[in-house]
């Protein structure tokens, strides 16, 4: 007799291996409250082409809950060629660490190289951190992605009331997906907060960004990323110069009557 | 074919940045002429026509494009650089692609 689980399993992999869509919203009200282990193991189990990415910053939780499900679990970071040094020795010692099977993802060389030739090395000062981001993070990401069924991320609510507050365990990534290639994404840490991330990483041993331990909380780019104070948001210490009224496209609610679905 | 183009005016009167990019955008690749139909969304005004626009087709993101077929059947592209290629017909760069993508995406903040 199949647990449940293991149902819920076969169930997902039928679906994915005869094209059918995967009842993703079920899936998330079924787990939200489930622990950020099972939701892992929901993904590593369920998908056998799939990947954790890994910042370099307290989403280590997930390389390490990972490799006791699955040692040999993919994991990749964006190296955008702007980390701090502490960040890049953090990724080896991960590498080294665990067994994972971990791949650091370059940008494209004419994109960067274009970049810096006509708005130089910090013309995100200026124009905001899109365009860089862009080039340096999603490009690589998005190449990766399209190879992949599904992928495991550290958000969680906690981090931005401004744009993680509703994110679900599990949901279809809009940001990815293309009309022929549906890509499922994992928040296992959703409903954690930091605090809950903290405890796991001293009770467990797990080793941690150097960053951390100078007021460091968000990782990003080095140009892009400061300390913060207590009790400051942890957003406020990445793209702090940047004023979110600047943050223009919307067509603001006040105006308009239906929001886009 | 009729393609109409819906820019936005911001609640203090000036025009948003990103709307005026498309344009420029359109200028430099001689693409202008293939745009029937310029409309202003003035989020000063509800009941200007770009405001009534997207509130029939549920856009809440500007500019935006309106598409419509010589059989009658309509699409709305938000994504200026989709609409470039499978409208259009253009092949734009990959940075330009990924830099909307970031725009449209706040939450791929957590990269």
């Amino acid at each position: 007799m199949l647990g449940c689980r293991q149902a819920l399993i076969i169930s997902i992999k039928d679906e994915h291996r005869e094209g059918r869509a995967v009842d993703i919203e079920a899936l998330a009200n079924q787990y939200s409250s489930k622990t950020p282990e099972d939701i892992l193991r929901l993904a590593l189990e369920s998908f056998d082409n799939v990947a954790i990415s890994f910042s370099g910053a307290e989403d280590v939780v997930l390389v390490d809950m990972a490799s006791r499900i699955q040692p040999d679990v993919r994991v990749f970071s964006l190296d955008t060629g702007r980390l701090h040094p502490e960040t890049y020795r953090f990724l080896d010692r991960v590498r080294e660490r665990y067994p994972i099977r971990f791949e650091a993802l370059s940008p494209d060389a004419m994109a960067v190289e274009r970049l810096v030739r006509e708005k130089g090395l910090f013309s995100f000062y200026q124009d905001g951190h899109q365009e860089c981001c862009g080039i340096r993070k999603v490009g690589p990401l998005r190449r990766r992605l399209q190879s992949l069924d599904a992928w495991v991320t550290g958000q969680r609510k906690d981090q931005s009331l401004a744009t993680r507050a509703t994110i679900a365990v599990v949901e279809r990534d809009a940001a990815f997906s293309t009309p022929e290639h549906a890509l499922v994404k994992f928040n296992p840490l959703a409903n954690w907060t930091a605090a809950e991330v903290w405890d796991y990483i001293r009770s467990n041993d797990v080793p941690y960004n150097e960053l951390h331990e100078r007021g460091f909380v968000s990782i990003g780019c080095e140009p892009c990323t400061r300390a913060i104070l207590p009790y400051q948001q942890e957003r406020e210490g990445r793209w702090w110069w940047e004023d979110a009224a600047d943050k223009e496209c919307g067509l603001h609610k006040a105006n308009v009557a239906v929001r886009r679905r | 074919m009729h393609i109409t183009l819906v820019k936005k005016i911001k609640a203090d009167g000036s025009p948003c940045r990103k709307c005026a990019e498309v344009v420029d955008r359109l200028e430099r690749s001689q693409l202008l002429g293939r745009i029937d139909r310029v409309v202003v969304a003035d989020e000063r005004d509800p009941d200007s026509e770009g405001m009534q626009l997207a509130g029939r087709y549920n856009v809440d993101w500007a500019p935006f494009f309106i598409v419509e077929d010589d059989s009658g059947g309509e699409r709305i592209y938000t994504s200026f650089f989709r609409f470039l290629k499978e409208v259009l017909g253009q092949n734009p760069r990959q940075e330009e692609e990924t830099t909307e993508m970031m725009r449209q995406n706040p939450d791929l903040d957590f990269l």
